[in-house]
């Protein structure tokens, strides 16, 4: 009977998941906030790519990223989540939450390089593909955290496979340590998938 | 100080990383390697040129934007060989193969 009664819970869980994930999905971003944040980023992308900052070029670069914002604004921004308004969301996202994404990246690289330099000494290798599972749906938030993976050495994202409710990762894995779903995904994805559903659906 | 200690560090993890290349047995474990060159050895010699060059901001912050392409390029490409490499039928020297067994 525990047994029984465990597993209703676990399904309760899982149906109040999925209740949350379809009320985010019915607050997307209203347009004219997609237009701003389209128009920062290709504002910034223009300012690093030309590197000075003289009035003419300002202009010159703010002109093409309204005309570019206007046009394209739901190809880059489709998958933010919306929550409170605008300016508070777009300063913690400048200064918050892009710093922390580096500082958890940095600290994963270092960690992980001096992984692999002592697996190279020692050819101490375990290699094994695991299936990792994630709670991200959307289209950018899986590209993120599959970039994320492969970027740190040690793993390396072979197939991402999206089925109806979650997302399964195949990670080819130099050093298997286990082969539960869940702890492996806690050792693989660390922090970055945590930080990515503040942002992402 | 620390430019030249992560001068130092990026050396020591391109040593290791062509070590790894050198030794480890198939695609995917090389793979690891050639990666472990490119983020930690790349990145921080590239920290480590723009705290040393005498030049303009505008120059150190292209080689900035150079580790930010570094690290956007770098896991596709990756991907890519890795994901070819499986589809052309290359078997992986591995103890699990959850992939194998899941497209059967």
């Amino acid at each position: 009977m525990s047994r029984m009664s465990f597993y209703l819970k676990e399904r309760l869980l899982d149906i109040e998941h999925r209740y949350s994930i379809e009320a985010h999905e019915s607050k997307i971003l209203p347009p004219r906030e997609k237009k701003i944040i389209t128009w920062l980023i290709s504002m910034t992308f223009w300012l690093v790519i030309t590197g000075n900052i003289h009035w003419q070029n300002l202009l010159l670069g703010s002109m093409v990223s309204i005309v570019v914002s206007l046009f394209l604004y739901e190809n880059l921004t489709d998958d933010i989540r919306f929550k409170g308004n605008t300016g508070a969301r777009l300063l913690s996202l400048f200064f918050i939450e892009i710093p922390q994404y580096l500082f958890i990246m940095v600290f994963q690289l270092l960690e992980s390089n001096v992984k692999v330099a002592k697996h190279a000494i020692l050819m101490d290798i375990n290699p094994g593909i695991v299936k990792v599972r994630s709670n991200l749906r959307s289209d950018t938030g899986t590209t993120i955290l599959a970039n994320s993976i492969t970027l740190t050495p040690g793993t390396l994202t072979l197939d991402v496979d999206q089925k109806l409710d979650r997302t399964y990762f195949y990670v080819h894995w130099i050093d298997v340590t286990t082969l539960n779903m869940e702890k492996a995904g806690d050792e693989i994805k660390g922090d970055v998938e945590r930080w990515l559903e503040k942002i992402f659906w | 100080m620390i430019e030249y200690l992560l001068l130092l560090m990026g050396t020591l993890i391109m040593i290791f990383g062509a070590l790894g290349v050198l030794r480890f047995p198939d695609v995917y474990t090389r793979l690891h390697a050639a990666t472990k060159c490119d983020t930690g050895g790349a990145m921080s010699i590239l920290i480590a040129a723009a705290l040393l060059i005498p030049a303009p901001w505008s120059v150190k912050f292209k080689l900035l934007v150079l580790m930010f392409l570094i690290g956007l390029i770098n896991p596709m490409i990756s991907h890519a060989i890795a994901r070819g490499a499986y589809k052309s039928g290359i078997k992986p020297k591995v103890m699990v193969d959850m992939y194998a067994r899941d497209n059967k």
